[in-house]
């Protein structure tokens, strides 16, 4: 068989052949919008023209079956016209207005969810976890999968005080950038690495091995060839595995994840921020993780029933303080809570005042 | 094909309203044993909790380093099909824009070569198809860039750039994000496929302070629209907004941060010289309130997640820069910045921790930025400081 | 110096240090240039032509990216040999 001719660097089509004709006219032109459902807005053009979104979500793995499905509806309603989001929902861009409630009806029909737009939690922020990651201590798409099916309704229909953006990491690579997130779990591990000495000295660069390790736990070991790690300086980051992988750092039994709170990026009102610890242990409980999911309701419910109305997650807890974020929510505070390592000086107290 | 495993774990996440990743894979798995395997797999996982996937090997196309991740399963005799499961990154067009027509073909290409499974899309912004063999790489390739789709980046090498849906429908785009990451995604070609660079260097483009690509937590080169003139009201939609009920004094007033609004029941007034543009106002009441009108980016530096020593986000490096297509001081700029870092960082060492290491300084300099205020939070606390030959004329 | 005689030294280079170091893209051309008194994108130049025919290739371990000699079983792959 003949190949086609191959072409390099020709980066990525121009993306002027995908916009819907209304987008090419008003391009940079448009006033204002309106959030007209859960999952449904209208963008108005200076011209008055219109533009009609209809967002749904995607557990971001799809088979090419759906895939044609979607084109296939996108052809139907939005004359062919689609994208998909930063945070890997789909969106149809109707121009034409008639065509939104027969596209609704059809996307129920079919068991699509519409929603993920204003004040609501949009879908979750994941990598690859067991599906194909050799890092992962955790399996994403499940954890999001659970945990969207409890907070369903808040992505079509239920309101929040802002937007709630949640992701989950499947290990501290942190592939999906949850550190800035307004719930996130992330996946770590607990535990020493476990070395298998004989590959380690056949494998691995052992300076590079060395140099990789944050904490400056491992120390080259001359006479296995190979490398200890000092248990005391470990703090089971997983580098040195990522550098070397004869270097065990999975332990399916003790492995598990963390809840971080209180993150986010915009710039709207207070400075970003990071996500801080909530929780620093639950368990892996494949399938549905119940107690991952019941963790982040109720730091949502509560942040729902106490925040003020456009707060964030983060700015709601740093107005009420983190002793109350501890009271409300019940989550006990432990040693993990308190940063010892690089930002140790930040976050420790250094004043008279505090509340109960 | 299909149905070769018994599922239970993964079946438990067919049930409930949100749409299930076992579903997707149990749709191509009808098709493809490699599908059908990674299912299995998968199932194996959940009873054993762990993964069964080995490092990333070595493969690739010819003369590209990038966009294909190695992925083989660690039990290869128990699930054959995914002895080689590869990662084939496509780079997606601006804004995740795409016709009916285009996504099909790429999807007819797809089931010819690989598994039937896509990640829509990568953090990364690229396309990701999910798992084929090393076989079919080359002819995968032939047949997506004949037809106008490149590879994205992967490795020590720029990586695809992504931006915001910008002014193809955002009322709030100072800058035109879909065209500064086409240009600079076109005008790195050879750093994305061919890595060269001592790590990973990620640009993401943002079309405001609302972020909506992350660029700020996610970036070593961030680039975040903004304005430098007057806010822009238009007081008879303010009323409409204070007649459909909004409690503009505590919505909008007490939560601008720097208390520079006021409102009187009627008019709504904002003292320009105060504002810190920090989106609120506007993206509460988007009628009423317009930015000004001289625009353009603030770009920042820096950020990554935690591996190793703690996540940075960006810092303000040039306050304010125009923005004008073919944008040739944006990629002098960038340039100047990665030369920098190319010329100082140790491997696997990201752009924000070499600044860390070397200090802002050298950095500014070499970039020939001047210091200004509005690159600190606050001045240095401690009298410690350097002070070099340039400074005493 | 001439891009094949460039290119034979980077070869032998590349040979000499297999096994012992990854070797990056830079470490290359800053040793190659120090040997032959090029400039940097001759050097690189001389370099990429070898990828490009697959000569050597790009790497990938350990969470970075480097140049190797290809194994026998790559060439075969991509029908070189
Ligand atoms: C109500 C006003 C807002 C509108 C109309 C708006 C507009 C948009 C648009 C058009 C997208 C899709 C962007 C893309 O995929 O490239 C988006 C996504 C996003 N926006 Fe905004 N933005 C708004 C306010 C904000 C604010 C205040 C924040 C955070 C501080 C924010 C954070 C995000 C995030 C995280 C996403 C990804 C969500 C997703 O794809 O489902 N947005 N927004
Ligand atoms: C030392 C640190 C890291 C290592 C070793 C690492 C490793 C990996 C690996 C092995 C994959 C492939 C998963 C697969 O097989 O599909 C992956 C995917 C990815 N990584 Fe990382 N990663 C690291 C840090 C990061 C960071 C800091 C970011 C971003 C800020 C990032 C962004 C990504 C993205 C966007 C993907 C695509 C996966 C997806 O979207 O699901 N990685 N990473
Ligand atoms: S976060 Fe970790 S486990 Fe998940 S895709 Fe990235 S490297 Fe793999
Ligand atoms: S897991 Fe991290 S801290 Fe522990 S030895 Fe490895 S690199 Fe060092
Ligand atoms: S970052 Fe700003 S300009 Fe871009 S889509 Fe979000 S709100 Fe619009
Ligand atoms: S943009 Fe922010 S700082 Fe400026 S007036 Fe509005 S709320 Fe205040």
């Amino acid at each position: 068989m003949s190949l086609p001719e191959r072409q390099t660097d020709i980066g990525p089509p121009h993306y002027e052949k995908f916009l819907p004709p209304v987008i090419k006219k008003n391009y940079g032109k448009w006033a204002h919008h309106e959030v007209l459902s859960g999952g449904t807005m209208v963008h108005v053009a200076e011209s008055g023209d219109k533009l009609y979104t209809v967002r749904v979500a995607s557990p971001r793995i799809l088979s090419t079956d759906t895939i044609r499905e979607i084109c296939e509806m996108a052809e139907k309603y939005s004359d062919g016209y689609l994208r998909f989001t930063t945070r890997n929902n789909v969106e149809f861009l109707l121009s034409d207005q008639s065509k939104m409630a027969p596209l609704l009806a059809e996307l129920k029909d079919k068991k699509y969810s519409v929603g993920g737009i204003g004040p609501r939690i949009s879908n979750i922020v994941h990598t690859q976890g067991w599906v194909h990651c050799h890092s992962a201590c955790t399996d994403a798409s499940g954890i999001v999968k659970s945990v969207m099916d409890e907070l369903h309704d808040y992505f079509t229909t239920k309101t929040l005080p802002n937007k709630v953006r949640l992701a989950v990491a499947c290990c501290v690579n942190m592939c999906g950038a949850v550190h800035c997130s307004d719930i996130a779990v992330v996946a770590i591990h607990r535990k020493v690495p476990v070395i298998d000495h004989e590959t380690v000295g056949k494998m691995c660069e052992i300076p590079t091995t060395v140099s990789s390790c944050p904490t400056s736990a491992i120390r080259p070991n001359p006479k296995t060839k190979s490398i200890t790690i000092n248990e005391e300086k470990c703090m089971y980051c997983g580098n040195c595995f990522t550098v070397c992988p004869p270097i065990e750092i999975h332990n399916p039994q003790q492995d598990g994840v963390a809840i971080v709170v209180g993150g986010k990026v915009g710039s709207l009102r207070t400075d970003p921020k990071f996500s801080k610890l909530a929780i620093p242990y639950i368990e892996n409980e494949p399938p549905r993780w119940p107690k991952v999911v019941a963790a982040i309701k109720n730091i949502l419910d509560v942040y729902a029933a106490n925040a003020k109305k456009h707060e964030r997650v983060g700015e709601w807890i740093e107005r009420v303080g983190w002793e109350d974020f501890f009271k409300l929510t019940g989550i006990p505070f432990t040693f993990q809570h308190i940063d010892d390592f690089t930002f140790m000086r930040d976050t420790l107290r250094n004043s008279a005042a505090f509340k109960y | 094909m299909g149905g070769k495993y018994k599922t239970p774990m993964l079946d438990e996440l067919e049930k409930g309203p949100w749409p299930s990743f076992v579903t997707e894979i149990k749709k191509a798995a009808k098709r493809t044993e490699m599908a059908d395997d990674e299912l299995g797999q998968v199932e194996k996982s959940y009873v054993t909790k762990r993964g069964y996937w080995k490092h990333g090997g070595i493969v690739g196309v010819l003369g590209y380093g990038g966009g294909v991740i190695g992925r083989y399963s660690s039990l290869p005799n128990e699930f054959p099909g995914i002895a080689h499961f590869h990662t084939v990154r496509l780079n997606q067009p601006s804004g995740f824009f795409y016709t009916a027509e285009a996504l099909k073909m790429i999807m007819d290409i797809w089931d010819k070569y690989g598994s039937g499974l896509t990640n829509m899309h990568g953090s990364t912004g690229d396309l990701v198809l999910l798992g084929t063999t090393t076989e079919n790489l080359e002819v995968l390739f032939a047949e997506y860039s004949s037809r106008g789709w490149d590879l994205g980046g992967s490795g020590s090498a720029m990586r695809t750039p992504s931006c915001c849906v910008g002014q193809a429908r955002c009322e709030w785009a100072c800058i035109d994000t879909m065209a500064i990451c086409n240009e600079v995604t076109q005008y790195y070609q050879d750093q994305l496929h061919r890595p060269s660079f001592p790590y990973k260097f990620k640009i993401k483009v943002a079309g405001c302070a609302c972020d909506c690509v992350a660029a700020i937590a996610r970036a070593d080169l961030s680039i975040i629209g903004t304005w430098k003139d007057n806010i822009r009201i238009d007081q008879a939609e303010v009323k409409k907004y204070a007649d459909g009920g909004m409690n503009i004094q505590a919505e909008i007033v007490e939560m601008c941060p720097t208390a520079c609004m006021s409102y009187d029941g009627k008019t709504l007034k904002v003292n320009d010289a105060q504002c810190s543009r920090c989106m609120h106002c506007i993206a509460k009441m988007t009628k009423a309130l317009k930015q000004g009108k001289v625009k353009g980016a603030s770009i920042l530096v820096g950020s990554k997640a935690p591996i190793v020593v703690g996540s940075l986000l960006s810092w303000v490096v040039v306050p304010f820069m125009e923005l004008e297509a073919p944008f040739d001081n944006l990629k002098d700029l960038a340039d100047k910045m990665i030369e920098w870092w190319d010329d100082n960082a140790k491997p696997r060492e990201r752009i924000g921790e070499l600044i860390e290491v070397k200090g802002m300084r050298p950095f500014l300099e070499a970039i020939e930025m001047p210091p200004v205020p509005q690159q600190v939070k606050y001045p240095r606390k401690d009298p410690f400081f350097f002070w070099s030959e340039s400074d005493f004329n | 110096m001439e891009q094949t005689e460039i290119q034979e030294k980077i070869f032998a280079y590349m040979q000499q240090m297999k096994g012992k170091k990854k070797l990056k893209e830079k470490d290359i051309i800053k040793k190659i240039m120090e040997e032959s008194g090029d400039d940097k994108d001759t050097v690189k130049k001389a370099l990429r032509a070898m990828i490009d025919v697959g000569k050597v290739m790009y790497s990938y371990g350990g969470g970075s990216s480097s140049v190797e000699i290809p194994s026998e079983e790559y060439l075969k792959e991509k029908g070189l040999i």
